[in-house]
């Protein structure tokens, strides 16, 4: 009998030892086509083609990138959803797309339908207005509001109309809340002075750094690196947060050892501020965020599960 | 620090930067050689039927960032290169519009009104000088506007429009365009709800694809190419094609076009047609001041206007606008390229983009880091160098090479394209459809976008043979988005009130021109028609 257990172990272990092996040794069976939910050019969509291009060099993989925008990343999700799940098609998108996004599009499709790989980097969300409003946190933008000033809210996704709609609802004041495409709007839209105030995932920090711009509150569920005294949502009265990752994802049911060594090899790159990828991760997104396997996982089971929650409260 | 220290650091930053290579002892900044390759492909792109400078801007921004990196010495050779390219296909971008009939941009259009007809009566050398000189001088003229202005001029336009006048500035533009071009006011209009309708087609705001038919091909909407470059020039060569095969069955061989007569630009023709140029760089300046309105609007406005004052001056024997009028050529040129420097000014002080040109420039700044347009770029500030306002001032010399570059070397380049005119027209139009294509391809990797180009050139055959203007269909199909998207905010930001157009004074001024040019351009041309 022990030698049985003791076979079995071994044996075990050979085939753990090996799947260890395959991971490290996996090559994709051709070329990966890398879908980007971003539009060509910007911040997110360098970060995609800087990390394929560090893959190519590192792994001499062979990556095609492709623009599939729109919608929210719901065009690029719908896209890759029957495509070939051998690691051979994968694509970049923010954790949103899986949660929110991918909840109140009700396009039949739900996280389960996706294998999430990694992140690379999260947000560094602010609520952000410019300096000369003479604002330094969202409690005087609520002290304006309820002297009657007309406020004029700029964000960019559906899910912050929501969260800046619950800002408001919870403080007793009426926001006029305006939708834009992409936080680089926002901030035009703020500096244009189109509107007050708005949701920025980070592009504000050089205008904080100058004086410019001013983070009335952090939009996440942890305070903001550049202004870790602004107020976070929950002490505004909203139990939500903006907290959101781009994230890689590939078809459902992925074999692990494609997809772990897809996601060890994006770490990789993106840890190593040595490379360009690493440089604009660190430049733009405030450093790289790893997040993988269960993690991850659990991580967009909740964001999905809590958008319910969210777009409920927000209909109420 | 004064203002003159900083434009001496500017100059020198341009001029001083690393030596790239030597000519007879004296070193070439990199940065100047930079501008001068950004020009020369720009006028080579500009210059090819189907692409234009964004394009070009396009491909080149992420091959430059990975070759000189994200180091703010890298911010003048790149921005430097991209000036180069924007400047290089102003002026080579009315090339194909008066050799062939193809124009690149939408802006160029109006060029091929009276341009292409001059080349058909043998005079395509004088149009190109007449392009070439009034283009280069709109672009100074712009781009000393820009040095003097950039820093108050945007501030004072942002304060004036809000968003409800914003939508309405493009409701204006669309009447004003569907209404002024062509010889029918109702045939614009419909070409303009052509547009506006193909615009719409997967767009929106709600997670699920407006107008897809449940196809996943139409979920992304029409790519912008397609739909341009389909209408401007795949229509123009199906037309082509067909008038080529009439013109065999009925016997007439077609000659190809011999230049005759004087091609050269004489001092009466620059002081016959200054007064055109001035006023059409003063109106594509004054355009090109506005964020987010762009070149076309000012091509076709001042065509226009110079056309009204033309018919007032000209003697009986001139040809009309429309029929080979270089003042025609003149008129256009000088508008659309004065928009590119004064685009420059939203761009510089506010960070915001007027045209496709403007927003690589962004892109590229961004990329690189270290130069973030907005209002603090114009801080003169008195006892630290601002390091932004020092590159604002490189940049300023970049541009001012480049125009330089656009008198000598794009007059050399342009008049000898003129030699393009004896191609034969079953040997072009082949070569055009190919590089089109291949254009639209290298901007839309998948084969869904041939098949929108090909549906969007029978569309614009038909718009041809039917007599009705492509121009309102591809610049609704620009704005379509755009419109859409600031109504949306405007009736947002002004807390959900349904008559926002007609609330502000200035809104409503803009909307009663509307009304106002379409009812007055219908009398006219019932008037010019009975």
């Amino acid at each position: 009998m022990r030698t049985l257990i003791s076979a079995s172990i071994a044996a075990f272990a050979t085939l753990l030892g090996s799947t260890a092996a395959m991971a490290t040794d996996w090559t994709p069976p051709g070329p990966i086509k890398l879908a980007i939910a971003f539009a060509a050019g910007g911040g997110a969509d360098t970060q995609a083609r800087l990390i394929a291009e560090e893959l190519e060099t590192r792994h001499g993989w062979s990556i095609v990138p492709e623009q599939i925008t729109g919608k929210g990343g719901m065009n690029l999700a719908l896209a890759i959803k029957d495509e070939p799940n051998d690691g051979s098609v994968i694509g970049m998108v923010v954790t949103e797309t899986l949660g929110y996004n991918m909840r109140a599009a009700e396009a039949g499709v739900t996280p389960a339908d996706f294998t999430p790989i990694v992140t690379t980097a999260g947000f560094q969300m602010g609520i952000v207005s410019q300096a000369s409003k003479g604002w330094n946190t969202f409690h005087d933008v609520i002290a304006a509001a309820k002297d009657g000033e007309r406020i004029r809210f700029g964000v960019m996704s559906p899910k912050l109309a929501d969260i800046a709609y619950l800002l408001g609802k919870r403080n007793g004041v009426d926001l006029n809340i305006i939708q834009v495409a992409g936080g680089r709007a926002v901030m035009n839209g703020v500096n244009a002075g189109d509107m007050d105030l708005g949701f920025m995932a980070g592009i504000q920090s050089k205008g904080v750094a100058a004086g410019d711009l001013v983070n009335l509150a952090s939009a996440l569920s942890t305070p903001l690196g550049q202004t870790p005294d602004a107020p976070l949502l929950s002490d505004l009265g909203v139990e939500f947060s903006a907290d959101g990752y781009f994230v890689f994802i590939g078809p459902a049911g992925m074999p692990t050892e494609a997809g772990e060594a897809l996601a060890s090899a994006i770490a990789e790159v993106v840890r190593d501020e040595s490379t360009k990828a690493g440089g604009v991760i660190r430049n733009s997104f405030g450093g790289p965020t790893v997040i993988t396997g269960e993690e991850l996982n659990a991580l967009v089971n909740s964001d999905f599960e809590n958008a319910g929650a969210l777009l409920a409260a927000a209909s109420e | 620090m004064g203002v003159f220290d900083y434009i001496r650091l500017g100059v020198l930053a341009v001029f001083g930067g690393p030596e790239m290579f030597s000519v007879l002892g004296v070193p070439i900044s990199i940065t100047l050689a930079m501008i001068l390759f950004g020009f020369l492909l720009g006028i080579a792109t500009g210059a090819t039927p189907g692409l234009a400078g964004p394009v070009a801007m396009a491909i080149s921004l992420p091959i430059l960032i990975s070759a000189f990196g994200f180091t703010p010495d890298a911010l003048l050779p790149v921005m430097g290169f991209l000036i180069g390219v924007m400047k290089g296909a102003t002026v080579g971008g009315a090339v194909p519009a008066i050799l062939f009939n193809t124009p690149g941009t939408p802006d160029a259009f109006m060029t091929t009104l009276d341009g292409y007809p001059m080349a058909r009566g043998g005079r395509a050398g004088k149009a190109l000088r007449i392009a070439h000189f009034s283009s280069a001088s709109g672009d100074t003229f712009s781009d000393v506007v820009l040095i003097l202005c950039a820093p108050f001029l945007a501030i004072l336009v942002e304060s004036y429009l809000d968003l409800p006048e914003k939508t309405a500035l493009l409701i204006l533009s669309l009447a004003f365009i569907s209404s002024v071009i062509g010889n029918s006011v109702g045939k614009g209009l419909i070409s303009m709800g052509l547009g506006l309708f193909a615009s719409f087609v997967g767009t929106g705001e709600d997670f699920y694809p407006r107008l897809s038919m449940g196809t996943q091909s139409l979920a992304g909407g029409f790519p912008v190419t397609t739909a341009v470059l389909g209408v401007l020039i795949l229509g123009e060569v199906f037309k082509g094609i067909e008038d080529l095969r009439s013109e065999r069955r009925s016997g007439a061989a077609p000659e190809p076009v011999m230049e005759r007569g004087d091609q050269r630009l004489n001092r009466g023709d620059i002081g016959r047609l200054a007064p055109y140029i001035a006023r059409s760089a003063l109106i594509g300046t004054a355009i090109g001041a506005l964020p987010g309105i762009g070149s076309t609007l000012a091509a076709t406005l001042g065509y226009s206007l110079n056309r009204n004052r033309y018919e007032r001056v000209k003697s009986t024997d001139d040809p009309a606008f429309g029929t080979g009028a270089p003042e025609g050529v003149a008129a256009t040129e000088a508008a659309n390229s004065s928009v590119s420097g004064a685009n420059l000014i939203p761009v510089l002080s506010l960070g915001i983009p007027g045209n496709a040109a403007a927003v690589f420039l962004i892109l590229a700044a961004e990329s690189i880091g270290g130069f973030n347009p907005g209002p603090s770029v114009f801080r003169f500030s008195a006892d630290t160098v601002n390091p932004e306002l020092v590159i604002a001032f490189g940049l300023f010399t970049a541009m001012m090479l480049a125009n330089l570059l656009n008198w000598t070397v794009g007059g050399v380049f342009m008049r000898s394209m003129g030699i393009m005119i004896r191609v034969p027209k079953h040997i072009l139009l082949p070569i055009v459809l190919l590089l089109t294509l291949t254009a639209i391809y290298v901007q839309e990797t998948r084969m869904e976008a041939m098949w929108f180009a090909i549906a969007f050139g029978v569309l614009g055959y038909f718009m041809r043979r039917l007599g009705m203007s492509p121009l309102p269909f591809v610049i609704a199909f620009l704005l379509g988005g755009k419109l859409e998207e600031t109504a949306r905010q405007a009736f947002a930001a002004t807390g959900g009130d349904p008559f926002f157009l007609v609330t502000s004074p200035v809104a409503f001024a803009f909307i009663a021109l509307s009304v106002g040019v379409i009812v007055f351009s219908l009398r006219r041309k019932k008037r010019a028609g009975a």
